[in-house]
């Protein structure tokens, strides 16, 4: 089977820092794959490169999706959604300001179509499409345990609440692959134990997921695979087992001085 | 239907509802004169140009500081059409609202990839080029000398064997700017409550995570700019038909400063807010207007009168007289929390 994603040879410098230095790995349809690494070691410009918000200086991605594969290296970040890839942040970015059923409704965008015609008619098609977002922005909630919260602010919601309504908005764009950047950030052992059932969940629904995380509990708990990075390199790649007690990956984290290496 | 009854509605709909009918049979109270009906109609121009306005930096986040070209684009495309082909208003104000979308996008969607103040200063000298053209093209709008003379709206109806009602006085005009803010609040709480809406309050907020929501930044943008800069022109092909006379100097860059100024004092992104800073703004400005010149000071003192209040807004109350939901929450709960402070602090004392 083809994988799901293949990262190839990609490079990203922002000026004189080589922030991805010659990165390669495949993802296969379905898995729950792990990417860590310590502080700076380039995951998050991985997440951007991916979908879109950064250009790779060098390299390729190839998404296969629907029995095709597409390079989506330097496309735009709109069309990578489209395409089926979503993703979380790791600085939580909601839309502050709006409820957290509208947060879920905008996740919904690039999956709907009425514009202002649309908006000031309100035809039948327009409402249908209303009709439908509505819905399925309460399934999302639902979904990452958010039910019934949907006319709080998000802002005013508490720090772990907010990473799941980020989840249920990256969801709510139907995406084949989901990237979360350090879910389990700030989040207590009992939401980081909610988050682990919450991310097996969406694997079952036949979504791939692209995990980074510091929290190595969630790590072991959930992946069934991960890529270890240091430095903008590929480190290692395996079972969390072998990678936790590959003694290169404990000389990256000890020798970066980065406590809490497993 | 059945549940149209009054003591089914809701408060706020109670007092909307009171409002418009008191609005409706103000011209019929003795006391009210038509200078009062003149400046009533002054405010409802401002609610409809506020509104349009409101929808690029209330809905959108970004500063549009040249509005008043579209305003200025508005009018002298209703006072042309009128003057050479004697169209009827009816017909102007699509053309109106299409002309300003044009110029919108036109002008938009070179402009709107640039960040917050570049942008603004592109708008900026946008509504300056369009004073320039109204006062130096004068094959097309005698320039300087004005159009004067520009028709009263009308109501034709001997196409079909009626009659023809000219709009004399106020009071034709006084209902016809009512049913245009109608209308145009109408258009912007369907707005509002829609993907298209959503979607802008999304830029507003978060541009990366709206990108990251297959939001395509520059394409809402102009759409945005476009239906802004469209009711901007509504609201001048209205201005032409009721003053029926024009000049380049009514579209100084001062109007999209006021207008601005109406928006941040009522509470940006707000409907109703943004309507109140229209009332509150134009009846200053014309209280000023007489009270000044008895404390022997000249009319213009009235600009550092809302140089005041703005600044004075700022301080103490950034986000207007009606800010949007979230942010009165927001104030609500720092209230709440600097009131448990103050009473630890005090219990501690
Ligand atoms: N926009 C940018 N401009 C310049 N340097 C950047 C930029 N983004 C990231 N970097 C640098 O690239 C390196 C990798 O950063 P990145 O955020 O990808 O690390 P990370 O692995 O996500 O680390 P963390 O675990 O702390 O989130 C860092 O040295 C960072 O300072
Ligand atoms: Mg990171």
């Amino acid at each position: 089977m083809t994988p799901i994603l293949e990262i190839k040879k990609l490079y990203k410098s922002f000026g004189g820092l080589l922030a991805l230095n010659n990165i390669s790995f495949n993802i296969n349809r379905g898995e729950i794959i792990g990417l860590v690494g310590p502080n700076g070691a380039g995951k998050t410009t991985l997440f951007n490169c991916v979908a879109g918000i950064e250009r790779p200086t060098e390299g390729q991605i190839l998404f296969a999706n629907r029995g095709r594969t597409i390079s989506i290296s330097g496309k735009k970040p709109e069309a990578v959604t489209a395409l089926g890839i979503a993703r979380t942040f790791q600085n939580i970015r909601l839309f502050d300001n709006l409820t957290v059923v509208d947060n879920v409704k905008i996740g919904r965008h690039c999956r709907t179509r009425s514009l202002f015609f649309g908006a000031v008619i309100r035809n039948k098609f327009q409402q249908a499409e209303e009709k439908e977002i509505a819905e399925s922005a309460n399934q999302f909630l639902e979904f990452a345990g958010l039910k019934g919260r949907g006319e709080e602010i998000a802002s005013s919601m508490p720090y772990g609440d907010q990473r799941r309504l980020e989840i249920a908005r990256a969801l709510a764009t139907e995406p084949c692959l989901l990237m979360l950047d350090e879910p389990a950030a700030g989040m207590n052992p009992q939401e980081s134990r909610d988050l682990m059932d919450l991310i097996r969940r969406i694997r079952n629904k036949g979504i791939t997921v692209l995990l980074i995380e510091h929290d190595m509990k969630v790590v072991m708990g959930v992946c069934e695979r991960v890529v270890v990075i240091n430095h903008g390199e590929w480190l290692a790649e395996g079972e969390p087992q072998d990678v936790q007690n590959n003694p290169k990956v404990i000389e990256a984290y000890l020798g970066t001085g980065a406590a809490g290496a497993a | 239907m059945g549940n149209l009854k009054l003591q089914n509605l809701t408060r706020g709909a109670k007092i909307r509802i009171g409002l418009l009918i008191l609005t409706l049979i103000l011209p019929f109270f003795p006391f009210v004169t038509d200078y009062m009906l003149h400046i009533a109609i002054l405010i409802f121009l401002y609610m409809i140009l506020a509104l349009g306005l409101n929808i690029v930096p209330g809905f959108n986040g970004l500063l549009d500081l040249g509005y008043v070209g579209f305003y200025g684009i508005g009018a002298y495309t209703s006072g042309l059409l009128t003057y050479h082909f004697g169209l009827s208003y009816w017909v102007i104000i699509p053309l109106a609202f299409i002309n300003g979308a044009f110029w919108g996008i036109l002008l938009g969607a070179p402009t709107l990839r640039l960040t917050g103040d570049y942008f603004a200063i592109v708008t900026f000298g946008f509504s300056e080029l369009v004073v320039l053209f109204l006062t130096n093209e004068i094959w097309l709008t005698r320039g300087p000398l004005g159009l004067p003379g520009i028709d009263v709206v009308s109501i034709d109806l001997t196409l079909f064997g009626g009659p023809k009602w000219e709009f004399v006085g106020e009071l034709p005009y006084y209902y016809l700017a009512i049913v245009m803010v109608l209308v145009t609040v109408f258009v912007m709480y369907r707005i509002q409550d829609s993907r298209l809406g959503r979607a802008w309050f999304a830029i507003r907020d978060d541009e990366v995570a709206a990108v990251s929501c297959g939001i395509n930044l520059l394409g809402y943008k102009v759409i945005a700019f476009a239906i802004s800069a469209a009711f901007g022109a509504v609201g001048g092909s209205f201005f032409a038909r009721w003053v029926t006379f024009l000049s380049p100097d009514m579209f100084k860059f001062w109007e999209s400063f006021l207008i601005l100024c109406m928006i941040v004092l009522g509470g940006m992104g707000n409907i109703w807010g943004v309507m109140i800073g229209a009332l509150v703004l134009v009846s200053l400005s014309e209280v000023l207007r007489e009270l000044l010149p008895l404390l022997g000071l000249p009319v213009g003192v009235r600009f550092l009168a809302f140089g005041l209040i703005m600044v004075l807004m700022m301080r103490y109350r950034p986000a207007g007289m009606m800010p949007i939901p979230a942010v009165a929450a927001k104030m609500r709960a720092g209230r709440v929390k600097r009131k448990k402070v103050k009473a630890t602090v005090s219990m501690k004392q």
